[in-house]
This record gives C-alpha cells, structure tokens and sequence, in this order.
C-alpha cells in the first residue's frame, strides 16, 4: 500500500445503506478496495457494476471438451473389441451421443467450479486486511482509499452514511 | 384489427375455394395442420400463466397478463374443432384401412366425443381460471373495456367472498395444469399418432404438450416484445423479465428435443420394423429427411446455440425474430408429422400455398382474438403488477 494513502472500512448494518454508500463512493474520487456481504446480493452487485464474470467461460469449454471427450471414450472402448450386435454399427452415433451429453454435463460442472476457484482466487490462507467476523454474521463491510489528508473526509462521509468505521489493521 | 379481419377472409377463401373446387383433401389436412398448431399456442402460452400463479411466482407479472390474452382464442379454437367435423373424410386415413381391432377406440363419434369433451374441459378451466384471475386484476386497476367494467359492476354490486375466490383460482390453475398434459397427450394421440393407425409411441402424448409449451413460450415472448416495442402503449417488461422468460423458452428447447430423442433411441435400439418404419419414412428417406433436418436445425440446433448466450435473451426484437424462426420449424414439424401418412409415396414435400394460405387465415383469427381481449380489458396493458402478496394472504 503507498505511503500517503490510508484505507478505511465502513461497517453497514443493512445491504440498502452499504449499497447506497457504494453508490455514492462511486461518484467520488475514491477507490472502493473491497467488499464484504455476509449474503449473495443483486443489490450491492448491481452498485458495484463489477466487469462480466469469465466463469461462463470456463464452463463453455469443459462442456465442449466433455461432450467430445465421452464421445470419444464409448467409440474407443468400443472399438477396442469390434463386436457387432443386432446388426448395429461399432461406432453408432445415436446412443453414444447419451454418452456424450452426459458428459458434457459432468466436464461442464467440473469447468465451472474450477472457474470459480480461480476466478474468485481460491483457497485463501490469510483474512484479509481491516476484516471483521461480523462480514459472516449480519454485517456488510466496505474498504475504500483515500490520501491520507482526506483520512477524516473519508470518515466522515462513512458516518453520514450510516457505518461504523474501522481503521486499525489487524494484520 | 383491420388487418386481423383481412388475414382471416383471406384464409377462409381460399380455404374454401380449394376444398369446395380444388383439393378437398389438401384443404381439409391443411386446416388440420394449422387447427393443431394454433390451438397449441394458445393453450401453451395461458399454461405460463396457470403455472406462474400455481407456484406462486412474483417476477411474471406483466407476462402473466399478455399470456392470458391467448385465452381468446379458446372459443374460437373449440369452434374450430367442431367445423373439422365436416372434413372427416380427407383427415382421418384410418378411415378406409383395415384397423385389426383397434375401431373400438379409433371410431369417428368415440373419438370426436372424447376430444370435443377434453377440449371444453380444459378451455373450461382455462378461462375459470382467468375469470377469477380478473377479479383480482381488474379490482386492482379498474376497468375501461366494455366487458371488463360488465365484470366489475357485477362485481360490485355482489361482493364475492375474496378468499374464497382467491382459493378457487388456485384450484382450477391446478386443474388447468393438469387438463393440460392429459387433453393434449389425448389430442395428440387422437388427431397426429393415429393418423398413421399402425404405429404407436407411449411418448407422443407428452412429446405433443411439452411442443406446446414450447410454442405457446414462444409466442409468448413475441406478442410481449412486440407491445413492449411500440409506442402505442404503456407496456412494459423489465429487461430481467426478458432474461427469464428467454431461460424458459431455452429450458423448453432442450426438453423438446429430448422427447423427442427419448422415443427415438428406444426406436432406434429395439429395431422393430413396425415401430422403424414411421421414424424412417419422416427422418430418412426422402423427401421428407430434408424437412426433417430443418426443423432439427431450426428448432433445436440454432436456437440452442444462439441462446446459450445470456445477452441475446434481454433483447426483445432479437428474441422475436428467433421465437418466430423456432415456432415456422414446429409448424413444419407439424406438417412433417402429419404430412407422409396423406402423401405416401411423394416424390418432392407437397408443401405449398395452400397449407400456408391457411395457415395465414388461422393467424389472423389468432391476432383478432388477441386484439379484442385487450380491447375489452385495456388495463391489462398498463402496467403495475397484480398484488400477489395481496392474493396470497387473502388465500393463506
């Protein structure tokens, strides 16, 4: 962190005032660093405006991998052995396509929770700084910077919103 | 509306011309075609509404009330029925074969009886259902149509118990859920199956109504986006309405075309030539494999494809344009099912002017149901949402 910036978390105690707080910081010159919901919420979401999530992505592509991948798998196996039973062809297209969608299905959902993990930078083995136990019980924590001369500027507006301020860095 | 009126004289006569000098029996399947395929639309998009109330869903509200406008077409759609009556002759082949047994259920009075009485059942329901739905409507918003403020002086004047109603409604939104599967699977059966009177599939019934609902979405999301796209008007639907009412239709994609691959496979796997032969006929020889290949394409590998991207569903004009390009596919798929067992041995798809002329004509009887619905009950289009909450603790 610069030298002559601080950082300073205001805690809400309702997602309407931290999202309207988000909404307002915004407006300012200050940057919001972080954002702590005890809940998956549209609102502070919708404040936030964060850029589209590559997750959908990552699913894309594990279910296109899946679907060629299973594919792949019952033709291999069946050929393996070339047995022709009830006049069906060896590599035949309409069942195996079950096989295919199946896993498409299962690669789709092994991509996106491995999307998420990286998207969202999993595992993480420190608690963030200024955080608060309460971001997992009933409170909304916001982390905004500023310079240090508008320190109190910073404060104040936190408070005319409706937050508690903590400053003190526990790490 | 003038337009609507132009529409139907037009189908009318040409319908009547090709049956009475012309084709009869091209007339008469034609008309059968599009019966099947608008009727299905009508019945499937008042299902969105029924299903929304039954389980108690806040996000549908101005859908929910272009849904209901589709009810209109319910009287119609049974008159219509009636009319098929005269044309026996040309749309049922069973009626000139050898049925081995099975004319104690494919009889003409049996089975026109049971269908006439499935139809008034769940046309029954469906408008039950609306009538008590308007109550809470039209007390929320008033009334300005000449049917509407009927109602709601009637209403006035005897105070119906609400809760009562509001139970009620909830009732016949269950019973028409219910009609729904089992009158379609019926129609479908009855009407498309039979048509070839040798083969069978346990499915068709439930491939017919979930088609249905697949439309009946379909048409669903044109008629919103196109009163939400005009100017003449205060409708409105929020951007994530379109998102999840385009998640639905998506959802009814796929579960289509798994119906329809549930009873293939099983064809496919079993390799019975009595069951083989009509699957063969439709998807594989020609002519009718082209057919079959465009509706696959259209109805299930482009929509399936475009949608998969989350943006697209938010834009109204670009959902028309698909859901219109979707429902021509099951039109034709209607025709493809039907098709063969009137043209067997053709040599090129006898598709053509007439079925289309048609199928213009029941258009326009659609939109004029349609459009005298929202002439009689304007508010519907005004937005605001129906109280649901309200509705719910007057039910609970």
């Amino acid at each position: 962190m610069p030298a002559d910036t601080v950082s300073i978390m205001g805690i809400f105690d309702s997602e309407n005032s931290a999202a309207s707080a988000i909404d307002r910081l915004r407006e300012t010159a200050w940057t919001i660093e972080q954002v702590h919901s005890p809940i998956p919420s549209h609102t502070i979401e919708d404040a936030l405006e964060p850029p589209t999530s590559r997750v959908g992505w990552f699913t894309l592509v594990g279910g296109i991998i899946g679907f060629f991948g299973g594919f792949s798998l019952a033709a291999f196996t069946s050929l393996r052995w070339s047995l022709i039973v009830g006049g069906k062809p060896v590599v035949a297209l309409v069942p195996w396509f079950i096989v295919g969608f199946e896993f498409t299905v299962l690669f789709a959902v092994f991509g996106n929770v491995l999307g998420l993990i990286s998207q969202a930078r999993l595992p993480r083995f420190e608690t963030p700084p200024y955080y608060d136990e309460r971001f997992s019980a009933d409170r909304f924590g916001v982390l905004a910077r500023c310079s240090a001369d508008e320190q109190d500027e910073l404060t104040r507006f936190f408070e005319t919103n409706g937050a508690e301020i903590n400053t003190d860095d526990k790490l | 509306m003038k337009i609507a009126y132009a529409l139907i004289a037009a189908g009318f006569l040409i319908f009547i011309v090709v049956a009475l000098v012309g084709n009869p029996a091209r007339a008469w399947q034609a008309y059968l075609l599009n019966f099947l395929f608008f009727s299905a639309i009508a019945q499937g998009a008042v299902l969105f509404s029924a299903l929304m109330h039954t389980v108690k869903a806040r996000w549908s509200g101005p859908l929910s009330d272009v849904a209901e406008s589709f009810a209109a077409f319910f009287p119609v759609s049974l008159i219509l029925f009636v009319i098929l009556f005269l044309g026996q002759q040309h749309v049922f082949p069973w009626l000139h074969e050898d049925l081995h047994g099975k004319e104690v259920w494919l009889n003409v009075p049996f089975m026109f009886g049971r269908d006439l009485f499935g139809l008034c059942l769940l046309y029954g329901f469906g408008l039950a259902f609306l009538y008590h739905r308007l109550y809470f409507t039209l007390k929320d918003r008033g009334a300005s149509g000449p049917f509407g403020s009927w109602l709601l002086a009637r209403w006035d004047q005897h105070p119906p118990d609400e809760a009562r109603l509001a139970s009620r409604m909830t009732v016949f939104g269950i019973l028409y859920l219910l009609a729904f599967a089992l009158v379609l699977s019926l129609v479908g059966y009855d009407l498309v199956m039979a048509t070839d009177p040798h083969w069978y599939s346990t499915l068709f019934g439930a491939y017919t109504f979930v088609k249905a609902i697949f439309i009946g979405f379909g048409a669903l999301i044109v008629l919103s986006s196109l009163l939400h796209l005009s100017d003449r008007n205060g409708y409105h639907v929020e951007e994530n309405q379109f998102h999840d009412i385009g998640k639905l239709f998506f959802a009814f994609c796929l579960v289509w075309a798994d119906f329809f691959y549930a009873q293939f496979v099983v064809i496919w796997y079993g390799n019975i030539p009595e069951e083989t032969a009509y699957v063969i006929e439709r998807t594989m020889a020609a002519p009718w494999n082209v057919l079959a290949w465009t509706v696959f394409i259209g109805c299930f590998l482009a929509p399936f494809l475009i949608l998969l991207n989350r943006r697209i569903k938010t834009r109204p004009k670009a959902m028309t344009v698909i859901c219109l390009a979707v429902m021509t596919g099951i039109w034709l798929e209607h025709y493809l099912l039907l098709g063969p067992a009137f043209h067997h041995d053709a040599q090129s798809i006898p598709l053509g002017w007439v079925e289309a002329a048609v199928g213009i004509g029941f258009l326009g009887l659609l939109a004029a149901a349609v459009i005298s619905y929202f002439q009689q009950f304007p508010e519907l289009l005004h937005g605001g949402d129906v109280n649901r909450l309200k509705v719910e603790t007057i039910h609970n």
